[in-house]
């Protein structure tokens, strides 16, 4: 009941929000948001802990049920998932951009969260389908309506760009899943890999490699990135924040259920092609960060490369490998929501945030802004101590160990030493952006000063509190994983 | 003892993260500055007096991972987090932990006005804690930790005067350096953990190393491929060398200087430049068995301790000087571990490092001194400076007398213990050792040579920096220096591509209240600023007794395995030594009548009397920099420029080109079925779905 309350709460309020309570004044719709994703917090933790399971006919005559239930892999996802919802709340009740009401524009971060949470609780192929498809539209509007105002043409060419290729690896996914479902006849994740075990070997290569390039789209990898971008550039800040945190995590929880899981056979043959995919996405992110002018395009492409590392882990196939695509999952999660809301608040300031113009340093006009985007950085860089060095280190170490066969295994070792120049050119870009925004000469004393304001301070904190907790003590997620991770790899 | 072990780790870090949540109210984050520092330095004592060599302690800093089960499936690694104190780490973070107290004193004085002390304070906390953490490590994670989170608190340091586009500068260069260098560190540290299934020290070295201990080990040998071993070493001295300021990583270290003077004597005395002689003392039984990672550290060393040396002499700038000469004596210190036999262990090395914490970190305190008294750091400024305080000469010269190697004074017991290593690594037939060997006694030279020259000038006479001749303001654009080698800086350097010139100097007190350079100002409320409070005096008279009578510590069973230095060995260090002294000496005299540079009358410079007009070249490191961004940043930058350019022109372009042709075959639709006869159009569509049927119907069967 709890599960299906989770999902129905942010699902129903936000449906209600961007149909009949349109017209809702902003504080009032903003606080009903607040409070809708404050009580689905709660679910979602009362999920996680007590981990109780549905399980009802849905579409009999297909065999699709509606099953949900949360494992280790997924109620990480489903904590963070529904702590981003409430930092967009409040996010939203400071600020809302643009473009439509206020009630809209929570009532659709409402659905995609709402969306998400049904994504990673799901446990029938076709019902994960369905959930991964409903954030599609309320995701669209948000960067369609609520994007920059400053370009329409922009906007608009980012929003179609957005569902354009998201719905092309839908397709793609969706022909994987049918092909997956109807060969091992069962739709339940849970059953699918003892189900598709006795595939034949060029149906399971030709079902992960469908499911790959569709998933692929979504996290997204190298050469499927460019909608990230521009969607990133023009999304309002709360867009932004839940694109990087919650959307992309649902193309790496794809991966994991659907191909990695399901067809352990097929993906240790494809999975050296991933990993090379992934390593290319490190350097090539890596690099393009180097020189990108405009500030949140360069969040973006960094964005790329941290997801090219959990390609990376995954494609290793091994227990270390898993373990680190989905603490990496988690990290990037609060360190990019981190850096959106800090970029996303410069913009909002500055109008833009083109590198190429001068402006007075961070560091002395505003020092909390500056010190989140620094730690944001630094976190990013896979500085130990935050959390991002985990993720990064397991999966260079897991890509040197790998389970591979020999021919993979050599592939996979210049994969981890591709991976591990990436971390030096993360550092290159992360010192880059400090130099040119957060430190700076003085200011004459007639400067502009601004500096977080409230709910800024709340989001921006709990967020740098999150980054240094999981930093420190990443037994608190790796402990939640274990049992689940030792059940996929060799169970 | 655990509990003590952690808190060594964890004292500091609470210290930094509070100082930090109090960086504001100025005087709460003084003393949570010095409460933490002098607390640390407290458990480390108590670990130090509690310290039994028959029982290692052991203590689990954080709850251990285990990703996998080791040993039985590939990719399973084993985190357990352990700390370790043995005789060595307890000694080495007790020298951390004192020096990193004594510039928490001292930063209070130093910083006093400056408007980011709490930032800084809290920085030099955390850095502590990390090196405390690669000291007592004993696991690579952890290590690699710390490792990291001491270049990052380097950053910050570095970049303290962030106002300042020299010490912006320097702290990129110096992240950045050592970053790519760590590149190999961390591919060392999983290559040599992925082949343990852990990254615990204890069973990383009995799985690389272990075949060396006993024949009954035979079967553990046959699994060790002896070329990954050695990749893995080379890998992960890259690093070691790219944060021990070894060639070609070197050049971050001078440029470092930028950074307040506390901040350089916590970088070269007791954190950052050492960790990694720390490291490879921890890692030494590894290293012992592989003559080529040996022979790759052994080749580096000798060349950055000569080189190093050769620089130290020719800087115009004292605190450069200083820099120079820690890339020298660090190198000193590596050397010893690729040069000892194995039986011998790393403990010459370790004792290098011991001592040259306590003199290293006086010179610098006293020259951040003297940079107040003077305005400055240039040599030109700093002339007879340590005329003005007794203590400050005689700590200076004993300081000096260290460095160079004078017997009974800890660096010179430690220096012979050195080179007695190398000198038993030669005569057992190593090529490495003998190379060392040679090298050390050239260094040894160099560097008396160079601490003379070092003192000829603070110590010239008569004092009266605002007259010197030749002194006129400078127009450098970075502010950093003035005088006349500033200005032969500018004219020689290829129009503002010279290396950010380093040095405490006028803009280095530019705080809100606006203090005054000069030597003989008092701040708002009348103190002199030329006299340290006695606080600050104390830390002086510290480390100087620990400089001086440090050598008592061969007297306790905390350095175990310590070869005695020969007589004969003693001899010719000793000779060497006077050598080079007087080498600078009898080149400082000039009879000339009235010289440029003059020190006093009858006396120059040496280094200006032998380098002359190629000081220049000596400043910007014989163009490290240059070489550094012709060879590494423009190529990676123009690359960076093409994937960008493909990027956007076709990976992104060919998605613009489907949407182009979906759009005009969708515009083709359109006019197919506007056209004037619409039957037409009409047959097309029931032809199409004709076929669409037919091909479902064959299909179907």
């Amino acid at each position: 009941m709890a599960m299906t309350a989770l999902l129905a709460l942010p699902l129903v309020v936000g449906l209600w929000l961007v149909t009949g309570g349109r017209g809702l004044p902003r504080t009032t719709a903003g606080v009903a948001a607040l409070v809708t994703s404050v009580v689905t917090l709660g679910l979602a933790a009362y999920a996680v802990v007590a981990r109780p399971a549905v399980d009802q006919a849905w579409v009999p005559a297909a065999g699709i049920r509606w099953q949900l239930v949360v494992d280790g892999i997924s109620a990480p996802l489903v904590v963070l998932t529904a702590a981003v919802g409430v930092l967009v709340a409040i996010l939203g009740l400071r600020h809302v951009p643009e473009g439509g009401s206020a009630a809209t524009f929570h009532g659709c971060l409402l659905l995609v969260e709402g969306g998400a949470l049904g994504t990673f609780l799901a446990n029938d192929a076709i019902l994960f389908f369905v959930f991964f498809e409903i954030v599609l539209v309320p995701m669209w509007v948000l960067i369609g309506r609520f994007g920059d105002p400053h370009d329409a043409r922009q906007r608009a060419d980012a929003a179609a760009r957005f569902v354009l290729f998201t719905v092309l690896g839908s397709m793609l996914m969706l022909t994987g899943i049918l092909l997956l479902v109807h060969e091992a006849g069962t739709t339940r994740l849970s059953a699918l890999p003892v189900a598709a075990a006795d595939l034949p070997h060029g149906v399971q290569v030709l079902v992960v490699v469908l499911l790959t390039a569709g998933l692929g789209v979504k996290v997204p990898l190298v050469p499927l990135h460019t909608w990230l971008p521009p969607a990133h550039t023009t999304a309002p800040t709360a867009g932004s924040v839940v694109l990087a945190a919650v959307l992309l995590k649902m193309g790496t929880y794809g991966l994991v259920r659907l191909p990695f899981a399901s067809l352990p056979e097929g993906w240790s043959t494809v999975a050296p092609v991933v990993g090379v995919i992934g390593a290319v996405g490190i350097v090539w992110g890596g690099l393009v960060c180097l020189v990108e002018r405009d500030l949140k395009r360069l969040v973006a492409y960094s964005s790329v490369a941290h997801m090219g590392f959990v390609a990376l882990g995954l494609a290793t196939g091994t227990r270390a490998g898993l373990q680190a695509a989905l603490f990496l999952n988690i990290a990037h999660g609060v360190i990019s929501a981190l850096l959106f809301v800090v970029v996303g608040g410069l913009k909002e300031r500055w109008g833009s945030v083109d590198l190429s113009r001068p402006r007075p340093a961070l560091r002395e006009t505003s020092p909390h802004l500056g010190f989140a985007l620094l730690l944001g950085f630094a976190a990013g860089l896979g500085l130990p101590g935050l959390a991002g060095f985990w993720g990064e280190f397991l999966a260079v170490y897991a890509a040197w160990s790998s389970a591979a066969t020999d021919a993979g295994a050599h592939v996979l070792r210049w994969c981890a030493v591709a991976a591990a120049i990436g971390t030096a050119l993360a550092a290159g870009y992360a010192l880059r952006v400090a130099r040119v925004v957060w430190v700076g000469d003085e200011v004459p004393p007639g400067t502009a000063r601004f500096d977080a304001d409230g709910g800024e301070r709340v989001v921006t904190v709990s967020l740098i509190a999150a980054i240094v907790v999981l930093g420190v003590l990443p037994a608190v997620v790796f402990s939640v994983m274990t049992d689940a991770v030792n059940r996929v790899v060799g169970g | 003892m655990t509990t003590l072990l952690r808190l060594l780790v964890l004292v500091p870090a609470a210290a930094a993260l509070l100082g930090l949540l109090l960086a504001r109210q100025v005087a709460l984050a003084r003393a949570v500055a010095v409460v933490g520092a002098l607390g640390t330095l407290g458990i480390a004592a108590a670990v130090l007096v509690g310290q039994d060599p028959q029982t290692v302690g052991t203590a689990r800093l954080i709850p251990a991972l285990h990703l996998g089960i080791p040993g039985q499936d590939a990719g399973g690694l084993s985190i357990p987090f352990w700390q370790t104190a043995s005789g060595p780490v307890v000694l080495i973070a007790f020298v951390v932990a004192l020096v990193a107290g004594c510039v928490q004193v001292y930063t209070t004085w130093y910083l006093r006005d400056d408007d980011r002390y709490g930032v800084f304070a809290a920085s030099v906390s955390l850095f502590s804690a990390a090196m405390l953490l690669v000291v007592t490590s004993s696991d690579l994670v952890l290590t690699l930790i710390g490792w990291e989170v001491m270049g990052w608190c380097s950053y910050l340091l570095i970049g303290h005067w962030s106002r300042k586009e020299a010490a912006r500068r320097a702290a990129h260069k110096a992240f950045l350096v050592t970053r790519v260098a760590d590149v190999g560190f961390v591919l060392g540290v999983v290559i040599l953990a992925g082949g343990a299934g852990t990254t615990s020290y204890v069973q990383v070295s009995g799985y690389w190393a272990g075949c060396q201990d006993s024949a009954s080990a035979q079967a553990a040998c046959a699994a060790v491929d002896h070329r990954v071993l050695t990749l893995a070493l080379v890998l992960l001295l890259v690093g070691i060398l790219g944060k021990s300021a070894m060639v070609p990583f070197h050049d971050w270290l001078p440029d470092a200087m930028e950074g307040p003077t506390p901040a350089s004597a916590l970088i070269h005395a007791a954190t950052m430049v050492a960790a990694g002689t720390f490291v490879l003392a921890q890692l030494f039984d590894v290293l012992a068995a592989d003559d080529t990672a040996r022979a790759v550290l052994g080749v580096s060393t000798a060349v950055t301790m000569v080189w190093g040396a050769v620089l130290a002499f020719g800087q115009s700038d004292l605190k450069r000087l200083l820099a120079y000469s820690t890339v020298s004596q660090v190198a000193i210190m590596l050397s010893a571990i690729a040069a000892a036999p194995p039986q011998d262990g790393p403990t010459a090395g370790t004792f290098h490092l011991y001592a040259h914490a306590f003199y290293k970190a006086l010179l610098f305190l006293l020259i951040g001194w003297m940079s107040v008294l003077a305005g400055g750091t240039s040599a030109v400024r700093l002339r007879g400076v340590a005329r003005r305080s007794v203590l400050l000469h005689v700590a200076f010269l004993l300081g000096l007398a260290s460095l160079a190697g004078l017997p009974f004074i800890v660096g010179g017991l430690s220096k012979e213990h050195v080179i007695e290593a190398a000198y038993a690594g030669s005569r057992a037939g190593d090529a490495t050792g003998t190379l060392v060997l040679a090298a050390l006694l050239l260094t040894v030279v160099l560097t008396a040579a160079y601490a003379t020259r070092a003192y000829l000038v603070v110590a010239a006479g008569p004092a009266n920096p605002p007259t010197i001749q030749g002194y006129r303001p400078s127009s450098h654009p970075s502010g950093a220096d003035d005088g006349a080698f500033a200005e032969a800086r500018v004219i020689a350097g290829p129009g503002g591509e010279m290396p950010a010139h380093a040095g405490d100097d006028l803009l280095e007190h530019d705080g809100p209240g606006g203090r005054l350079p000069a030597a003989a100002a008092t701040d708002a409320a009348g103190h002199d600023l030329g006299r340290p409070p006695v606080a600050v005096l104390g830390v002086v008279v510290v480390l100087l007794a620990g400089t001086v009578l440090g050598g008592l510590v061969l007297f306790t069973d905390l350095l175990p395995g310590t070869r005695s230095p020969s007589g004969a060995i003693t001899a010719v260090t000793v000779l060497l030594v006077v050598i080079g002294a007087l080498l600078a000496a009898i080149a400082s005299i000039s009879r000339a009548p009235h010289p440029a540079h003059a020190l006093s009358r009858g006396r120059v410079d040496p280094a200006v009397r032998i380098v002359g007009k190629r000081m220049p070249l000596f400043d910007n490191g014989f163009g490290a920099d240059t070489a550094y961004r012709v060879l590494v940043a423009q190529p990676i930058l123009a690359l960076a420029h093409g994937v960008a350019h493909v990027d956007d022109r076709v990976v992104d372009a060919t998605a613009r080109l489907c949407a182009r042709l979906v759009a005009w075959t969708g515009g083709l639709g359109v006019r197919a079925h506007s056209a004037e006869r619409p039957s037409t159009g009409l047959v097309w569509v029931a032809l199409g779905a004709l076929v669409v049927g037919a091909v479902g119907v064959l299909g179907w069967r």
